[in-house]
């Protein structure tokens, strides 16, 4: 079941900006990107390849659940992806609920983090193939309102060899608020032998300044 | 609104004292330039008596690493002067009788608001840890162990929600430190992946309080320090909470 699309608990802002996309969508400039719950139950021989040390079990791949979709319809993650291949960027609109709370009445730095983690994961997915994080950077703005809705704006700033440079922006639905930005380094694997020598490359790389605005 | 209310938070910050404070330290104290030293506020944090759950405690689901670092940080608790926080389900539970400052504080606060890292109460399933403070060396010890509820690549921890779990030991390391209270920056350097269902302990330390803002670093690791997890610091805003009035 595909849980990027809406459900009951998406407030009037979250349906609108997904009415939006889904509209820009139409003319294939960008496209909404299925989010499901068990995300690797397919692909057992890939993750042989690239995790080598992970103790799978049939059972346990049966259970795996992506953890920002474990929660039940408005109590958690609530959020949809768009990808815009020209732009090589992906939009998240995200709605975070009641379980995610920080300081009273506000969305947990944490909650912020994993979304922000999230969606720079989808977009270096999508330019890189198979990739894990090495950095995440986040400045944050302003606090979140609990169950209200932000746009997280991605892209690749640049790629050196088996590295991502990427970068995100949180906006408010207006776009005038801004919440927080981040960057994030993703090596990239292309064969499994490159796992490991990711693990050595990792403390080569040059952040990028945060700063930098999207156009 | 909120905007102006946190820049506005953000410059009187500093000139504030709290109000009805038994004792108010000088804001020319280096230790704390805010009202409360750690110890009030350790005190009022870990109350004596607890109508709340405290999720800080062990249970079934806790594997044997975990059950035995428990123990030991136990005994210190006796002798070594430190201290095991409660955890309670929201924040709220927390800060009784206080609420955020200039406005920020939210007027409804539905009671089934739960805080990020105690999201899901199925015992093992989401975020199993306990953390232990040391108030006159300002760090923390976090025993976390991640259930299968947090999954991101098949059988390792989401970064996001070691994320979290750092951003969690961080914001409480930092209020009773020094009354930090909101994250500013926080940069994560992620080394090795955590395994669903093992143990890793996050050391914290506070660096150093400078201009209204805390900074705090991070090393979680396996028990053996053989295999280190990640490597997070974070600079968090001082913030006063004020007393909520009686009317």
């Amino acid at each position: 079941m595909d849980l990027s699309l809406p459900n009951p608990s998406w407030s009037k802002d979250m349906r609108l900006l997904f009415d939006q996309f889904m509209k820009k969508s139409e003319d294939g400039s960008w496209k909404h990107l299925p989010s499901y719950k068990n995300k690797f139950s397919r692909r057992i021989e890939d993750i042989k390849v690239f995790f080598p040390d992970a103790k799978l079990i049939k059972e346990k791949i049966s259970q795996a659940q992506l953890f920002p979709r474990n929660f039940e319809e408005g109590l958690g993650f609530e959020y949809a992806m768009f990808h815009n291949h020209a732009e090589d960027r992906t939009v998240c609109i995200f709605q975070g609920g009641p379980y995610l709370q920080g300081a009273p009445g506000f969305l947990h730095g944490g909650a912020i983090a994993t979304m922000i983690d999230s969606t720079l994961g989808m977009t270096a997915l999508i330019a890189g193939g198979i990739v894990m994080t090495a950095n995440l950077n986040i400045n944050f703005k302003r606090p979140i309102p609990l169950c209200s809705v932000v746009v997280i704006n991605s892209q690749v700033d640049k790629v050196e060899g088996r590295k991502l440079f990427l970068s995100c922006n949180i906006r408010s639905v207006d776009e005038q608020t801004l919440y927080s930005e981040a960057t994030r380094l993703y090596p990239t694997n292309v064969c499994g032998i490159a796992v490991q020598k990711w693990l050595c490359y990792h403390g080569l790389f040059v952040k990028l300044d945060p700063e930098k605005s999207l156009t | 609104m909120i905007r102006r209310t946190f820049q506005v938070a953000m410059s009187l910050g500093s000139h504030r004292v709290l109000p009805g404070a038994p004792c108010v330290l000088p804001r020319l104290n280096p230790t704390s330039a805010f009202g409360s030293s750690t110890d009030s506020l350790v005190s009022r944090f870990c109350p004596e008596k607890m109508d709340m759950k405290d999720y800080a405690l062990p249970n079934a689901s806790w594997c044997p690493d975990m059950l035995n670092l428990y123990q030991e940080f136990l005994e210190k608790t006796k002798t070594d002067g430190w201290i095991k926080l409660p955890s309670f389900k929201s924040n709220r539970d927390h800060i009784q009788g206080l609420k955020l400052p200039f406005g920020l504080a939210v007027a409804s606060d539905k009671n089934d608001w739960r805080i990020c890292t105690r999201c899901i109460q199925e015992e093992g399933q989401g975020y199993e840890y306990v953390i232990f403070f040391h108030p006159s060396e300002k760090k923390s010890i976090c025993l976390f162990q991640p259930g299968p509820y947090l999954e991101g690549a098949p059988g390792f921890a989401h970064g996001g929600s070691l994320a979290a779990m750092m951003d969690e030991v961080f914001s409480k390391t930092a209020y009773l430190a020094g009354e930090g209270l909101f994250t500013l920056s926080l940069n994560i350097r992620f080394k090795n992946l955590i395994p669903v269902g093992s143990l890793a302990v996050l050391n914290v330390d506070v660096e150093k309080i400078e201009d209204q803002k805390l900074y705090i670093s991070c090393i979680a690791q396996s028990r053996d320090q053989q295999r280190v997890y990640a490597k997070c610091s974070g600079v968090f805003l001082q913030l006063q909470l004020e007393e909520e009035s009686s009317q």
